[in-house]
């Protein structure tokens, strides 16, 4: 505004103008900003905050519960628990090609559906799926249980350490 | 106009921004924040650190569906720190939940374990309150619309302000602790059990119903009371029911606080359905019904010596003055039995406890469950009450036995009279008043009227005093003058003899002539009854058609009752012979007498 009215500042008619303009802005700025912030929220509220699924952070207890060298899959969530010595993971179990439930196998993960083969860091090793298990983060809450983040994936093969 | 444009959609603007500004910045994101930035000046480790550093606010919810219908509580996205134990001294929401011995929490080389983890049971489940609201006023349950606003902890602002402050306190959650630790004797919740000894010992069982407890018929089934209604109603409705609902006959139980408080605790917790129970134990409380009622009362053992005082204490302990007056305590509902030993014998009041209706037929007493031993006692107590009021008047004896059926103005509007049934005699209809002979009336004063609940008051008015009141009300109430009765020409007894085919015809003709009124099965309740007063006699209360000789039923078939809507039958076409097979009829449908004949056949 202060530049609009510097620049139209010469003579007494370009005053009258100057009014007009800045009105003119003013108005522009208000539609102009209503309808950016309209749109913006239009594409924040497609996605929605919260579904009505179970949360993707949870717990699954204390480090005690899964003693080494365990292997456990928590099928109701959809996870692997790994523990080796004081190193603990937690794998997906969730076929990356059609959404099956992998079992445990001798040498890693088995899809019964497709015939999916994954080795024990849920790398593919045979059958139709496209991308290795992910692996979730793993974080010990103040309380002393285990806390699984399905939101955030990490490098395969990162384990929290104990 | 370019000047109201510009301000107009700079002003649109503005609005939008703050929509904007509240749709997408959140309360709760900032709470998250804080607690993430606590927390990492707490944290030791920098793994830890990092894991914080990933989290970004967002909506936490947990998803419980193992008790009943699913639940979601996202309580947790402000209460976000709920189960960080190095949060116990922070203000709320940043606190951590307590850990308490009293919900099973353990401590282990000096770190707490919930008993109940929230992961598992969530937080409306004990807390209740809206458990989807991200905004505090709504997911407290502020909003007066929402049915279960946090239990002990959120007032509504359209609850009564003198018990508002009284619906505070985290007693109150232990109803819901009650959904799953069913045992009435569970060691965490003594309000519970505390509210339904009470229910018992102030007889709320009585009238009301509560599945697999009681089974009262006269107040509201409350099986699932606590579902319905909020704390604030529970306690109105028992400290002063007229207040909820100007036509409530429930009595005022003047409880103390403590007492009502335990009450609306047990009430809140009798939700009609319990996630622990399985289908067996339910259909065990289907059946059970009323043995739990003995069982939670204890009988109390009854020794001989000690009668009287004892039946003393069960009248006092039990609630009977919420309804009865005794002494100078009133419950406005039931007649005075301040000296029941004049009006009653033993005998009556016994069998008056042990079924209300086997004496006055209508009555609205429940049956309340007491021993035998423990009946007898009150009996003892009550035959004991001996003293007649004070009455140096006739005026001061009308006010002191009658006003409370029969009303100020004598006109049977008694502050009691709406409880009985027959109900009390209008007393200015001089039509009925005057159509009766003296010795009638004396005599329903002096030997009461069987089957109502007019007293034999012989035992405190002799004949002088009884007429001296009548005098009084013929003066006061009635004011005509009395004039002279001609007697109508009826047999003094049933000139047809009681046969099957005589009550047959008996019975057609009540179809045709009287059921309109006395109703199909004679009971009073026909369907012209509701718009007369006083109401059609019910023909089955068994006392009081005994106490009748067949010359007043004859009377009053063949020649009608004044200042009723009974009319003259005489007019209509009855003879003799038809009255006495409608005599024979009624006679009848009413069992005989114990011991004897009814009045008239002597």
């Amino acid at each position: 505004m202060a530049v609009n009215l510097k620049r139209s500042s010469g003579g007494q008619g370009s005053v009258k103008v100057s009014r007009r303009r800045m009105l003119g802005w003013l108005s522009g700025v208000g539609l102009v900003g209503s309808g950016v912030l309209s749109a913006i929220s239009n594409f924040v509220f497609i996605k929605p905050r919260a579904t009505y699924g179970q949360p993707q952070r949870f717990s699954i207890g204390k480090p005690e519960d899964y003693p080494s060298g365990t292997r456990m899959a928590l099928d109701a969530r959809r996870i692997c628990v790994v523990r080796e010595g004081n190193k603990l993971a937690a794998v997906s179990t969730t076929c990356t090609h059609l959404g099956c439930i992998v079992g445990i196998s001798d040498t890693g993960y088995a899809c019964p559906c497709h015939g999916s083969r994954f080795d024990q860091d849920g790398n593919v090793t045979g059958g139709p799926a496209p991308r290795p298990l992910p692996w979730y983060k793993v974080t010990l809450a103040p309380n002393g249980e285990l806390e699984v983040d399905k939101d955030i994936e990490i490098q395969p093969g990162s384990y929290l350490t104990l | 106009m370019r000047l109201a444009l510009a301000i107009g959609t700079f002003l649109i603007l503005v609005i939008h921004g703050i929509v904007f500004y509240n749709q997408f910045f959140h309360k709760w994101e900032r709470n998250q924040i804080a607690y993430f930035d606590q927390a990492k000046a707490m944290a030791k480790t920098d793994a830890e650190r990092a894991a914080l550093a990933d989290r970004k606010p967002r909506i936490e919810q947990i998803v419980v569906s193992n008790f009943g219908e699913t639940r979601i509580d996202r309580c947790t996205t402000c209460h976000i720190a709920a189960d960080d134990p190095r949060f116990g001294t922070y203000a709320e929401p940043l606190k951590s939940h307590p850990y308490s011995v009293a919900l099973g929490d353990t401590q282990k080389d000096g770190k707490w374990e919930r008993r109940h983890k929230f992961s598992e049971f969530g937080c409306t489940i004990c807390h209740d309150g809206q458990g989807r609201g991200l905004d505090p006023k709504y997911a407290h349950g502020e909003d007066e619309y929402w049915p279960d606003p946090m239990l002990g902890y959120t007032v509504q602002e359209n609850w009564r302000k003198d018990f508002a402050p009284k619906l505070k306190g985290k007693e109150y959650m232990e109803a819901n602790c009650a959904q799953c630790h069913t045992d009435p004797n569970f060691k965490g919740t003594p309000m519970v059990a505390k509210g339904r000894q009470l229910f018992f010992t102030s007889n709320c069982y009585g009238c009301h119903r509560i599945q697999g407890l009681s089974d009262g018929t006269i107040g509201p089934d409350l099986t699932d009371v606590g579902h319905k209604w909020k704390l604030d109603y529970l306690w109105a409705r028992i400290a002063d029911p007229k207040s909820v609902l100007a036509t409530s006959i429930m009595p005022k139980f003047n409880l103390d606080d403590a007492s009502i408080k335990a009450l609306v605790v047990f009430l809140k917790s009798r939700k009609g359905r319990n996630f622990s129970e399985t289908e067996l134990q339910r259909f065990k409380d289907k059946t059970s019904g009323a043995g739990v009622v003995q069982s939670v009362l204890q009988p109390v053992e009854i020794k001989p010596g000690e009668m009287v005082k004892q039946g003393e204490k069960l009248i006092s302990d039990r609630a009977c003055v919420a309804c009865h007056k005794l002494g100078d305590k009133d419950g406005g509902i039931a007649p005075d039995i301040s000296f029941t030993g004049l009006l009653r014998d033993n005998d009556w009041v016994y069998e008056h406890f042990r079924a209300p209706r086997s004496r006055v037929a209508d009555s609205i007493m429940p049956a309340f469950r007491f021993t035998d031993d423990e009946f007898k006692a009150m009996t003892a107590y009550l035959a004991g009450l001996r003293t007649p009021p004070a009455m140096p008047t006739p005026e001061a004896t009308y006010k002191a036995l009658c006003l409370r059926c029969h009303g100020e103005k004598g006109d049977g509007h008694g502050p009691i009279a709406e409880h009985l049934d027959p109900y009390p005699r209008d007393l200015t209809k001089s039509g009925f008043m005057n159509s009766k002979t003296m010795e009638r009336l004396v005599n329903s004063i002096r030997n009461g009227v069987a089957g109502t609940s007019m007293p034999p008051w012989g035992k405190i008015l002799d004949e002088a005093k009884a007429k001296a009141l009548l005098d009084y009300i013929q003066t006061t109430f009635v004011k005509e003058p009395r004039r002279e009765l001609k007697p109508h020409p009826v047999p003094e007894q049933n000139p047809v003899a009681m046969s099957t085919e005589s009550v047959n015809r008996g019975e057609a003709l009540f179809v045709n002539r009287c059921a309109g009124c006395h109703g199909k099965k004679a009971d009073g309740k026909g369907a012209n009854s509701l718009d007369i007063l006083p109401r059609p006699r019910n023909l089955r209360n068994g006392a009081f058609v005994n106490s009748v000789s067949d010359q007043r039923l004859f009377d009053s078939i063949l020649y009608g009752v004044q200042g009723t809507a009974m009319p003259n039958w005489v007019d209509y076409g009855l003879s003799n012979n038809d009255v006495g097979d409608l005599v024979n009829f009624i006679r009848s449908i009413n069992p005989k007498p114990k011991g004897g004949e009814h009045a008239g056949s002597n």
